[in-house]
């Protein structure tokens, strides 16, 4: 069974950052090593830095914003932030209703995390679903599911997600439900390898013949083996899901105002990017650090937890 | 290796059937055409004459066959906008995207490969860390904010380039640097590690000793190993990069089917969708199926699959 | 798939060319279209795109005049009602089409008798559905009769309803025509990629007529899909005439100094429809004539107006536009007046307010500003921003509680092109008032100027009184061209490419 399509597409090579450690390894048990190679890996460090700012950003939202991200006023439209000549009223100005920019941004990180999570989180469920019954059914089933991800992996997800949300009207949900249900390939890709590799091997044999249920199996034995995998598939994939929204928002077509997603804000500063330029660049230099970390997030905990694929 | 090729081509088609039978009651799905077609200053009256000549309240299984049967023939149908056979709409577009998605993917392997190649012969140099970073920018750079800050900076500051358009070359400089760079940090990913592995395997060593030249292994046996995975990547990318191009097309006013395939959105024209759909996903199917064969020839082992 | 045609395009972007450079020198005005125009046939198209070409390429039988708003001869010399269905036209003599067809009566009758016929799918009906027939009477001689008393019949005549070749016509039908468009206008058009690029040239062989000879020889018109690049093209010289630019990017390039930005007024009105008749929701809060009252206190119209609509636009509270006849503007209003808003509110027994979804197809900047003051007095909303279709779709099913929406009246300058095209009982009328209806068809037919004034503004002050639509603001249009263009804005939203001239 050749699925060169199916791994070309979708798995991205290890990008290694190799670095030789100069205290002897093997003195330390595999947990301390991981957790070393983790404090030395710049990328990691700095994908987690920046991360856990957005996260403790969107977390404490109410207590870092100084207005209400809905209070609109008409008479304080689009007054530059503070670093531009603005007042410390509004420390990143206002938009184009004269709401807060600082309180939709921090809002914002909340639709944002939030959309980026959920969408994963349900291709992550449909993606294992799939590919475990594959790789631990093989045969038929097998044959099933992987056309099926051929079927999703020929069909243009932009193009989709478009016309879903254009025909079905656009709401937090329904963005988050098409993306849910378009990302899950991967997910699929790389647990039916893992559930093949995994059944080979001796005890998940012989857990089967001992008769152990197959969420048993899949649980106990395969789920804790690919677990690194999947963490960085999710990462990859919500980064993907977010910046997929800011696409679908950008075309008028993502999450529904007033609720503050950055790509929405995106959106509407785009009008004045010609003029007032900061009111695109503050949303979308925020949407930038937030993929840019999830991405080194999900490439640094590639590298500490499977330091095989470095070199 | 016939009998291989007959078997994805197979596979193929049956793909391409599913995801237009998918697409298909999809867009059916959603609400009434008729007043799509009617246009935004269409009264009741119009909406109910287009309702009685084009009946859309036949079963939408029937609808479907009817229109893969003359798909077959390569009749799509009629534009509802236009009013204009959507073949003929597609062949005038196609071209600029397909010369979009050419000049993209020769962007980004020019790019890509020679700086994918270069960080790995040399891990954490200066090299290494500039690949690193186009890679991790382009990844989270969207390409819409990238395209308008390229026309501001190149084209209303400097005035190098023309904004918008597709009648020179010129046009195409852009447009083409905002996809190309879209597929940039896969290729040059995979080019790096590849390279890596190849250039620690044993016959490269091997090769070392026998004291041939480090431009010679490079180029005769690493590099050609390292590449294989990465054509195949690239034939990928290439069906991804044909789809992604609507924001491309529509920032840059390049009439090209990605263009098309949004406004019809838009428009809600129905076939004219349904028309590209089925078309970019047979881009990605043939480009894939592409790669398979690609793949086959060049690694004898996987044809006996 | 016409694998040669492809094969050519490809080529053909392939090469080289040089930018040109348009500007007084050349002659000719580049200008961009927002949307690709589905049919430059002009009974084909229900776009503003369209409308421009058609004034421009085409003439009607009539021509109003912009600056008086009287009816003049265009390709009739003269008109005179038969009787309350029948006009009879003396047509103008020695006029020719581009492709030098005589301009007769036999033209005028294949026009006429092909749009208002149905089968032959027109797609602006109301444009032409109110004409039965024509009638020859000799060559430069012709009747149209209509269905019914139409009172608005020369606003049609000398707008949208544009006279064809009718040998040309026959041949090559609607597709041929969109291909080739064949006008006796002071434009005619010498290249076209459907939906892409329209070059106009001068017609040198033009009648002349209430329109003009046209002052430029050239007008190069592009779809550019986004403002932003158009602006860019604009500060790069390669546009010289921009339309319909959004308030707040007009303004800043007025304040440049480099470009003439103008202002002028546009016949579109925007309007908050609810569900008044209880189509949505027997029960809902929109059937209260207190909570409709309430919520037209709550939006500060003339705060959206001064901030986001701006320019030449203003407060109304008809359910028309004033530059519409019979449209009254001595009408009742109410004030903007949050406390009031409230206390009507809990009068009508929602004194915490309620829940409500809110749609909108266009201008999502004010829709968003009428929920944030729909959310100060109590009432939460759900957005909902659809395609025009879906939207349109929806409220003819009465599945909208509440809307903002915009009519255009077709440039029609009567007021039944907009109020009785949604109070008269069809799928879009939301109030569904017997006694509105009543005054509206009676006053359709009739051809009285005195007794339709009179019972327009019935109506509209019943519309008002009990609060079924919130009237708005009037639309405006923003133009902006390169200060060696001279061009003046008309009330109509209509740009006649024939005005266009240099400084």
């Amino acid at each position: 069974m050749s699925d060169t399509s199916l791994t070309s597409a979708s798995a991205k090579k290890p990008d290694a950052v190799s670095k030789k450690g100069k205290t002897p390894a093997h003195q330390l048990s595999p947990r301390a090593k991981m957790l070393r190679r983790a404090l030395r890996h710049k990328g990691l460090l700095f994908g987690l830095f920046v991360m856990s700012i957005i996260v403790i950003v969107a977390i404490f939202a109410p207590l870092i914003a100084t207005h209400d991200p809905y209070a609109q006023s008409l008479l304080a439209r689009m007054k530059p932030p503070a670093f531009m000549g603005g007042t410390w009223e509004h420390p990143l100005g206002t938009d184009a209703l004269g709401r807060d920019y600082l309180a939709r941004l921090v809002y914002g990180a909340r639709i944002s995390l939030l959309i980026g999570l959920i969408a994963a989180t349900i291709s992550a469920c449909i993606g294992t679903f799939m590919g475990v019954m594959a790789g631990y059914f093989g045969g038929r089933i097998d044959l099933l599911v992987t056309f099926f991800i051929n079927v999703r992996l020929a069909m243009p997800v932009v193009l989709v997600a478009l016309a879903v949300v254009a025909l079905f009207g656009g709401s937090l949900y329904v963005v988050v439900s098409v993306l849910g249900l378009l990302l899950w390939d991967r997910f699929a890709v790389v647990m039916r390898a893992a559930t093949m590799q995994v059944r080979k091997l001796e005890y998940v044999a012989a857990a089967q013949v001992l008769g152990a249920s197959l969420p048993r199996v899949l649980f106990k034995d395969i789920l804790p083996n690919v677990m690194n995998h999947l963490i960085v598939i999710f990462t990859l994939e919500m980064a993907h899901a977010i910046i997929l929204e800011a696409a679908l928002s950008f075309l008028g077509l993502g999450v529904q105002p007033p609720t503050p997603s950055w790509g929405l804000m995106i959106s509407e500063g785009k009008e004045m990017l010609l003029f007032e330029s900061w009111l695109i660049t503050i949303p979308g230099v925020a949407l930038f650090f937030l993929v840019l970390s999830i991405n080194m997030l999900g490439d640094g905990i590639r590298d500490v937890t499977a330091p095989e694929g470095r070199n | 290796m016939y009998m291989y090729i007959l078997k994805r081509l197979g596979l193929a088609l049956l793909v391409a059937f599913t995801v237009s039978a998918i697409s298909f009651s999809l867009l059916f799905m959603a609400g009434d055409p008729a007043i799509a077609i009617a246009g935004e200053n269409a009264s009741a009256e119009d909406i109910q004459m287009v309702n009685d000549r084009y009946g859309f309240d036949r079963p939408i299984v029937i609808q479907y066959f009817e229109w893969l049967g003359k798909a077959a023939t390569g009749d799509l149908g009629n534009s509802w906008y236009f009013d204009l056979p959507v073949s003929d709409l597609i062949a005038d577009r196609l071209g600029v995207t397909m010369l979009l998605g050419l000049l993209g993917m020769s962007f980004a392997l020019l790019l890509a490969i020679p700086m994918g190649v270069a960080a790995a012969v040399k891990p954490n140099s200066l090299i290494d860390r500039a690949s690193l970073f186009i890679s991790v920018v382009g990844q989270a750079i969207p390409s819409f904010w990238f395209g308008l800050i390229l026309i501001v900076v190149f084209s209303i500051k400097l005035g190098l380039v023309p904004a918008s358009g597709s009648t020179s070359w010129k046009h195409f400089i852009l447009p083409t640097i905002v996809l190309g760079y879209y597929a940039t940090p896969a290729i040059m990913r995979l080019t790096r590690a590849g390279m890596l592995e190849v250039l620690s395997a044993d016959y490269i060593r091997t090769a070392r000793a026998k004291g041939l030249s480090a431009r010679k292994i490079m180029f005769k046996h690493a590099l050609r190993n390292a590449i294989i995975p990465v054509i195949s990547l690239a034939a990928v990318q290439m069906g991804f990069m044909l789809g992604g191009s609507i924001v491309v097309e529509s920032i840059f006013a390049l009439h090209g089917a990605g263009f098309l395939a949004w406004e019809s959105i838009s428009r809600n024209d129905l076939p004219t969708m349904q028309a590209l759909i089925l078309i970019f996903s047979m881009f990605y199917i043939f480009f894939t199926f592409l790669a398979d064969i690609l793949n086959a020839w060049m690694d004898p082992r996987l044809r006996i699959a | 798939m016409k694998i040669s045609k492809l094969v050519l395009s490809t080529a053909v972007y392939l090469a080289l060319s040089a930018v040109s450079y348009a500007d007084k020198a050349s002659d000719t005005v580049n200008m961009a279209f927002l949307k690709e125009l589905e049919s430059a046939d002009v009974y084909f198209n229900t776009a503003r795109e369209g409308l421009l070409l058609n004034h421009s390429v085409w003439d009607g039988l009539l021509y109003r005049n912009p600056e008086t708003g009287e009816y003049e001869g265009n390709l009739a010399e003269s008109w005179t009602w038969i009787n309350d269905t029948t006009i009879e036209f003396k047509l103008r003599q020695g006029v020719k089409f581009h492709n030098g067809e005589p301009f007769n009566a036999d033209d005028v009758v294949y026009t006429v008798n092909f749009v208002a016929n149905k089968d032959n799918g027109v797609k602006s009906q109301t444009n032409v559905s109110w004409m039965d027939h024509a009638e020859k009477i000799d060559d430069y001689t012709v009747r149209i009769v209509a269905d019914a008393p139409f009172p608005a019949a020369e606003e049609f005549l000398a707008g949208p309803v544009a006279m064809y070749p009718n040998e040309y016509y026959a041949e090559v039908g609607p597709k041929g025509m969109a291909a080739h468009p064949v006008g006796t206008g002071p434009f005619k058009i010498t290249e076209l990629e459907p939906g892409k690029h329209f070059v106009l040239e001068k017609n040198d062989d033009y009648f002349g007529g209430p329109k003009g000879m046209a002052k430029v020889s050239k007008i190069d018109i592009r779809t550019i899909p986004d403002m932003n690049t158009q602006i860019a093209e604009f500060f790069n010289g390669t546009l010289d005439f921009l339309w319909n630019i959004p308030a707040d990017q007009a303004e800043k390039l007025g304040a440049m100094g480099k470009f003439d930005v103008v202002n002028a007024p546009a016949i579109r009105v925007g309007y908050i429809t609810m569900d008044a008749a209880g189509r949505f929701d027997k029960e809902g809060p929109m059937t209260k004539k207190k909570v409709r009252q309430a919520i037209y206190h709550a939006i500060d119209r003339k705060a959206i107006v001064e901030a986001l609509v701006k320019g030449s636009s203003t407060v109304i509270d008809s359910a028309c536009s004033p530059v519409q006849f019979a449209c009254a503007q001595d009408l009742p209003t109410y004030d903007y007046d949050p406390a009031k808003a409230k206390a009507l509110l809990a009068e009508a027994g929602y004194p915490d307010g309620f829940t409500i979804d809110f749609y909108a197809y266009r201008d999502r900047p004010y829709a968003e500003a009428m929920m944030g003051f729909l959310n100060e007095v109590g009432i939460k909303t759900n957005f909902s921003y659809l395609q025009y279709a879906a939207l349109r779709e929806k409220r003819a099913k009465g599945e909208v509680p509440i809307s903002f929406q915009t009519w255009g009246s077709y440039s029609i300058a009567d007021a039944s092109a907009i109020t009785s095209e949604f109070f008269t009982g069809g799928d879009w009328d939301d109030a569904r008032d017997p006694e509105i209806m009543e005054w509206l068809t009676t006053a359709d037919k009739s051809t009285d100027k005195a007794v339709r004034k009179d019972l327009y503004k019935k109506a509209l002050t019943k519309i008002v009184d009990e609060a079924y639509w919130v009237p708005l603001f009037t639309y405006n249009v923003n133009y902006a061209m390169s200060k060696e263009m001279d061009f003046k804005a008309t009330p109509d939203e209509l740009v006649r490419f024939f005005t266009f001239g240099w400084k």
